[in-house]
């Protein structure tokens, strides 16, 4: 159990008041009917998995009941931050470029 | 038509707390009692929206608490739930000239009341363990919790908003379903201190209790349990 | 005052307070501050079990969580506990203990007098009973095992203690109230830290408490100790907890301890409005783990005969309970530390032989003070193996290789009624290793340790880093906690407390004693007790070819059990390195897991019991429920009727009068429980084509539709009526138990989708009480409350809603049916949700109004061939499978949410499981749910299963039974004959539509 940082709330509260949301970022193809199965599955289906730095989403489900992002590595557990999904996707951008 | 004559339950009327009631002293380690049949209005709108704030300002006399806080004003209390979301709680027979205040200083924005006045109730928990018994019940650092600040976290297994007006004691703000649920895990978290169902104080200055109508108390029911 | 007692001037037991206590039924005395452990020790009790393997018979090795064989079981009835060691049972006047082994009796064991067990459960006799051709012989194995196995008995009565939880957020919580738990407690307490110290012990001090010479800054230590304990009672911002112990550490320094309030009270003096035991959940910023180390014995032949403990218990049972555990003792140790119990016990009368296994034996002044005391000195020997069966009546001794772990020669056979051994401390490292981290083998020390320097939030002091003289470990502590209070951006008030410095002489590197003989050939030396793991079984092992570390642990169980081998990892490392023939460090530990000791199932539920165990939300009209005698059945924690009995009716009887009730005059369900949330702004509209997969561009205020909800895989995952408010404004309902994960949904979709649209959701699922008035005569019920609302067939057509009045109570009502009757709900504010039920009672009275619960509405929907989502769907159910394609606007422009998922490839298969009705051949034969459907009566395997029953009643209305079902390309199969495997018998049943009642609509729209 670990605590995650709201940036909606401005504080940082047990993880018993969230929720997980999934993987980040994941894009919905903009025209669905023009994806084939196969993108269409991959959207739908297949998430990074990632074992180690890994963005993902929270909601605050007993407070504020936005979802945000958080940047967490799923081995040691240790969290690098958390941001409002529009900061975030900045951060998020930037490390994918890089 | 007959005539009918409408009656209001609150949410823990079936354990009748009234008959159990008792004067409020120092001896009691922890005190609860409910504060029946408020009015609650939840205001949608983006807070940081200079327009909507100043509407909702217009309509409560309060001004729009940052994020984790409460604010008073004529209407009652103004708590913070979220960016987009304040919760008004305010006298039940002022209901309807709320909504109507808040319908009119909306118009144009996007922003809206909803009545939840039947969702929610609010106890009150004091006395010198009372911040003990939440630590019993919730993972929240109730000890941090300033007065003039409000906290939406869980408590047990269910969720509440507590807020705490002054030293002595906070205001639990509950769902209506849930609400035997934490009367029941409160009782239980207090089986190691003196508990008392007290008296509410009368005080027609407090910006909450002053917010309770007489005039509707439901007619007195024998205690019902499951 | 026993043989065994002698007074102490260091002992913390009240000579004055005389405690009586019953073991295995004989009345012993012992006193207040003894644990059982010592009590019985003290009445010169030495056979306290028989080992798990092979029947033998074993005694008190440890004196606290280290204990790996007196288990015992506490009291009897509701307050029986199993599995408690001696040494950590706080004796109590009344106190009643019985052992848990040997069968059929402790003194007479079976296992141990005919030794059969042993050849059953070699190392890894799980595996190869499984794994191998053996297979076959397992029920007579586990007849044996089941009969022989285990150390006590659950609890069969309830728990009549309290429980509860406490949570805590605190700048540093110090684990360990030992010297240097105490000194890092002093130093954050003197910083102005919010701390918390915890220790396991019912009274602070640690080792000190058992070591009566040690010294801190010139003074006894005791002494020291308690004016630490002083200034921290004076401290306002420290508090301490004792007889609790942290046993779990998690992420971000979640840590987990256990508080016994009041076991060591006699059961008739607790106090029940108080905690048993209370379990504290603290959140630290900063943890000091001073969790000390404990001793653990050297491994040698019949190492485990009752009387054979560790050195640091002989030294402790002696100077803290005024126990001498032998008159005539052996004590044999690889180090300088153990002299002092040796000493300790010669001046307090005991024949002491210290057996030293290094030839030099200990530093200069630690071998005078021995002599000085009477300890008789032998270097460089060892024990080989320990005489006595259920007693230790003595030890052959062998000389041995100073250089290498061989033996020289023979030395003598001495005679003894106590064997002490040390092999040297093991530093208490679990809770640094629950959350990731790992120790490491400091070879000078001879232990896995902590890092001196810790890890980010944990400090690490004293002991548990290898450091075994307290001088040294203070200036560490010291050094650490300074370190930590400047993290804190706060000073170090106070210099270091000086323990006294000692000349130490090098330990001998050394866990198995040799005794001259090839492993697996002498007397059996064990290593893990409680398991019966000897060195051999571990050689086994790896001759077997368990290479890693965690296989051997697996294949012997060593470090299994309650003990979780606080005494023997180390040993059983060490040993497992020599016959791997690898380093320690490099065959390393296994994986340190909560919890530390043994936590009771009481404590980890506290007050989520009973009553409170879960929410039960209950609606508005409880009472009225209640008083008119409802059943009531869970629904997403909801409190709902489930049906309402009159008199004898059984529940068929009470459903089928409902059912009649409803279908030929009028009907009453408390409907408060759907999810209802309030969706409004200029895109409501556009946010709700875009998460249902129906149309919603053209529904006008005042009208309702009903909506189904796909994931996005397409499949159905929630339905629910929508009245339109306003243009901009609709009023959602959602299952009940859909409510949280619907709201959370919308959210979701809007957050991170669809920012852009304009609409918020508010849920109300609280604020109405909806009041479902169904039945024929449902229409004469709402005339009789309403004046406002122009009830009509004409006016108030199905799927409209109207705002008015009820009784005088502003309500919303909609014309609405999940039951194709004529119907109406009544929503008005919860506060009016029992007087609106009442009216509505009163007012049908004359109809014979009947109230039914969800059994009723179930066959009533069923009936009708409404589908209940997460009854007849499964998360694998697309619209299009439940036939109700005519829910889906493909032609809308958004791409509805599950929308692309509908045209995959297999989501358009032919043969795709399908809604259908079923009509068993006998109109009696209500089919079970769940039952498989099959093409063919014959079933004999691999029968191709085509299908399976969702939802199965009797019909009253229709006198007869009716199912619905999946049926792979059942939409195409209509009038065909399936069988249904139901009962144990087969059922011939004719697929028919899933509409049994009213398939025109007639009853709904009238
Ligand atoms: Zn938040």
């Amino acid at each position: 159990m670990f605590q995650l940082h709201c940036p909606h709330c401005g504080a940082t509260r047990e993880e018993e008041e969230f929720s997980y949301a999934g993987e980040a970022y994941i894009a919905r193809p903009a025209n669905p009917e023009e994806a084939s199965d196969a993108e269409w599955g991959d959207y739908l289906f297949m998430r990074k998995n990632t074992r180690g730095w890994f963005w993902e989403q929270w909601q605050h489900t007993a407070g504020c009941r936005k979802v945000f992002v958080v940047k967490r590595h799923t081995a040691s557990y240790q969290i690098a931050g958390s941001w409002t999904l529009a900061e975030g996707k900045a951060h998020y951008l930037k490390e994918s470029e890089a | 038509m007959p005539n009918f004559q409408p009656y209001l339950q609150s949410p823990l009327v079936n354990f009748n707390l009234p008959a159990e009631t008792v004067p409020a002293d120092s001896s009691q380690q922890v005190r609860a009692n409910e504060l029946p049949l408020l009015g609650y209005i939840a205001i949608r709108g983006e807070l940081a929206d200079a327009a909507i704030a100043a509407a909702v300002s217009s309509v409560t006399g309060a001004s729009v608490p940052a994020a984790g806080q409460f604010s008073t004003g004529d209407a009652g209390v103004l708590v913070w739930v979220s960016p987009d979301e304040l919760l008004l709680v305010t006298r039940r027979a002022e209901l309807a000239q709320r909504l109507a205040a808040f319908e009119a200083a909306f118009a144009g924005l996007f922003a809206h009341a909803v009545d939840n006045s039947g969702g929610l109730t609010c106890l009150s928990l004091s006395g010198s363990e009372h911040v003990t018994v939440l630590r019993h019940m919730g993972v929240y650092d109730f000890e941090s919790l300033a007065v003039g600040q409000a906290v939406s976290t869980v408590l047990g297994k269910a969720g509440g908003t507590v807020l705490r007006l002054e030293d002595d004691g906070v205001f639990l703000i509950i769902r209506r379903s849930f609400a035997d649920y934490l009367w029941l895990l409160l009782r239980k978290v207090c089986t190691p201190y003196r508990f008392a169902v007290a008296k509410l104080a009368e005080s027609g200055s407090h910006p909450l209790l002053r917010l309770l109508d007489k005039q509707h108390a439901a007619p007195a029911r024998k205690a019902v349990t499951a | 005052m026993s043989a065994y007692r002698v007074h102490r001037n260091s002992q913390r037991i009240d000579s004055q307070s005389p405690l009586k206590f019953t073991f295995d039924g004989k009345q012993m005395q012992g006193f207040a501050g003894d644990t059982l452990a010592s009590a019985l020790i003290a009445n010169g009790v030495k056979l306290i079990g028989r080992s798990f393997k092979y029947g033998r018979p074993r005694g008190i090795i440890g004196h606290g969580s280290e204990e790996p064989n007196a288990l015992i079981q506490l009291e009897t009835g509701a307050y029986t506990v199993p599995d408690l060691k001696a040494t950590q049972v706080e004796l109590y006047h009344g106190l009643s203990a019985t052992t848990t082994t040997g069968f059929p009796s402790l003194h007479f064991d079976l296992k141990g007098m005919a030794g059969t067990f042993a050849r059953f459960m070699p190392p890894g006799f799980y595996y190869k009973t499984f794994m191998g051709p053996v297979k076959a012989a397992w029920p007579l194995y586990e007849k044996m095992i089941r009969m022989a196995a285990g150390y006590g008995r659950a609890p069969v009565e309830a728990d009549p203690e309290y429980y509860d939880h406490l949570h805590h957020h605190v700048d540093v919580l110090v684990v360990g109230g030992g010297a240097c738990g105490l000194w890092a407690a002093t130093l954050a307490g003197r910083a102005g830290l919010k701390t918390l110290l915890v220790d396991e012990q019912n009274e602070a001090g640690g080792w000190m408490l058992s070591d009566a010479s040690a010294r801190i800054d010139g003074k006894p230590a005791m002494q020291w100790v308690n004016e630490r304990l002083a200034e921290l009672d004076s401290l306002g911002n420290v508090t301490v907890l004792r007889r609790t112990t942290a046993f779990a550490l998690h992420e971000q320094n979640l840590v987990q301890a256990l508080e016994l309030c009041q076991d060591h009270l006699p059961i008739g003096s607790r106090n029940p409005g108080q905690p048993r035991q209370r379990l504290h959940k603290i959140r630290a910023h900063h943890v000091v783990l001073a969790a000390g180390a404990i001793e653990r014995p050297l491994v040698y032949g019949n190492n485990d005969r009752p009387g054979v403990m560790t050195a640091a218990a002989g030294q402790t049972y002696l100077n803290r309970y005024g126990v001498a555990v032998g008159r005539n003792v052996l004590l044999m140790t690889h180090n300088d530390a153990a002299y002092d119990a040796a000493r300790d016990l010669a001046e307090a009368g005991s024949r002491v032989t210290l057996i030293d296994t290094r030839l030099r034996g200990a530093a200069d002044w630690r071998q005078q003070q021995a002599k000085q005391a009477g300890v008789e000195l032998m270097l460089g020997y060892g024990i080989a193996q320990v005489h006595g069966k259920t007693a230790v009546s003595g030890a052959q001794l062998v000389q041995l290789d100073p250089f290498t772990n061989t033996v020289r020669g023979k030395g003598p056979r001495l005679s003894a009624d106590s064997i002490l051994s040390s092999g040297g401390l093991t530093s208490t490292v679990h809770l640094f290793c629950h959350n990731t981290g790992r120790p490491y083998w400091k070879e000078e020390s001879l232990s896995f340790v902590v890092p001196d320097e810790g890890r980010q939030g944990i400090s690490c002091a004293g002991a548990i880093t290898g450091r075994w003289e307290l001088s040294s470990a203070l200036a560490q502590t010291h050094a650490a906690t300074s370190a930590m209070l400047a993290g804190f951006g706060r000073s170090t008030h106070g210099d270091c407390p000086q323990g006294d410095e000692h000349e130490v002489a090098a330990t001998r590197r050394l866990f198995r004693v040799p005794d001259g003989l090839a492993e697996g050939h002498g007397a059996k030396a064990f290593v893990d007790f409680q398991n019966d793991v000897s060195a051999a079984d571990i050689h086994l092992a790896v001759r077997e070819n368990y290479r890693s570390i965690e296989h051997v642990k697996r294949y012997t169980a060593l470090g299994f059990g309650t003990d979780q081998g606080k005494l023997s990892n180390v040993n059983g490392f060490a040993i497992a390195a020599e016959a791997l023939g690898k380093p320690i460090s490099a065959v390393g530990t296994t994986t340190y897991r909560p919890a530390y000791t043994p936590v009771t199932f009481g404590a980890l539920a506290g007050s989520h019991k009973a009553d409170t165990f879960e929410p039960r939300r209950y609606t508005a009209m409880q009472a009225s429920h209640l008083k008119r005698g409802a059943l009531f059945e869970t629904v997403g924690q909801w409190m709902r009727p489930w049906y309402f009995p009159q008199g004898k009716e059984t529940m068929h009887q009470a459903v089928d009068r409902e059912c009649l009730a409803t279908r030929n005059s009028v009907g009453v369900m408390d409907a408060s429980t759907l999810g209802k949330i309030d969706v409004k702004g200029p895109d409501a509209r556009e946010f709700l084509n875009r998460i249902y997969s129906n149309a919603w561009s053209k529904l006008d205020p005042g009208k309702c539709r009903y909506g189904l909800m796909l994931d996005e895989n397409g499949m159905v995952m929630d339905d629910g009526v929508t009245a339109c408010i306003a243009d901009d404004h609709f009023h959602m309902t959602t299952t009940t138990g859909g409510a949280a994960r619907v709201l959370n949904w919308l959210e979701r979709w809007h957050q991170t989708e669809w920012p852009e649209l304009q609409v918020r959701f508010t849920s109300t699922t609280d604020h109405w009480s909806t009041t479902a008035v169904v039945g024929p005569k449902s229409r004469a019920v709402l005339q009789k409350l309403c004046s406002d609302i122009d009830l009509s067939a004409e006016n108030f057509k199905f799927m409209d809603w109207r705002e008015g009045t009820v009784a005088g109570v502003p309500a919303k009502v909609f014309r609405i049916s999940f039951s194709g009757e004529l119907a109406y709900e009544i929503n008005v504010d919860a506060c009016y949700g029992h007087y609106i039920w009442e009216q509505v009672m009163a007012a049908g009275d004359e109809f014979g109004i009947t109230p039914y619960g969800t059994e009723t509405m179930h066959v009533l929907r069923a009936e009708k061939g409404f589908i209940i989502v997460g009854q007849d769907t499964d998360g694998s159910m697309t619209p299009m499978d439940l036939a109700m394609g005519w829910a889906v606007g493909m032609k809308k422009p958004f791409s509805f949410l599950g929308k692309r998922s509908l045209s995959r490839s297999d989501t358009v298969r032919s043969d795709r499981k399908q809604l259908v009705g079923l009509y068993t051949e006998d109109p009696k034969v209500v089919l079970t749910e769940g039952a498989q459907i099959l093409s063919t009566p014959d079933a004999t395997p691999p029968a191709a299963m085509q299908g399976h029953v969702t939802s199965s009643y009797h019909s009253a209305f229709l006198g007869r039974s009716i199912a619905m079902a999946v049926l792979k390309g059942g939409s195409q199969r209509s009038g065909d004959t399936v069988y249904v495997w139901a009962q144990g018998k087969m059922h011939p049943a004719k697929v028919v539509s899933s509409v049994f009642v009213d398939q025109e609509g007639v009853r709904q729209h009238a």
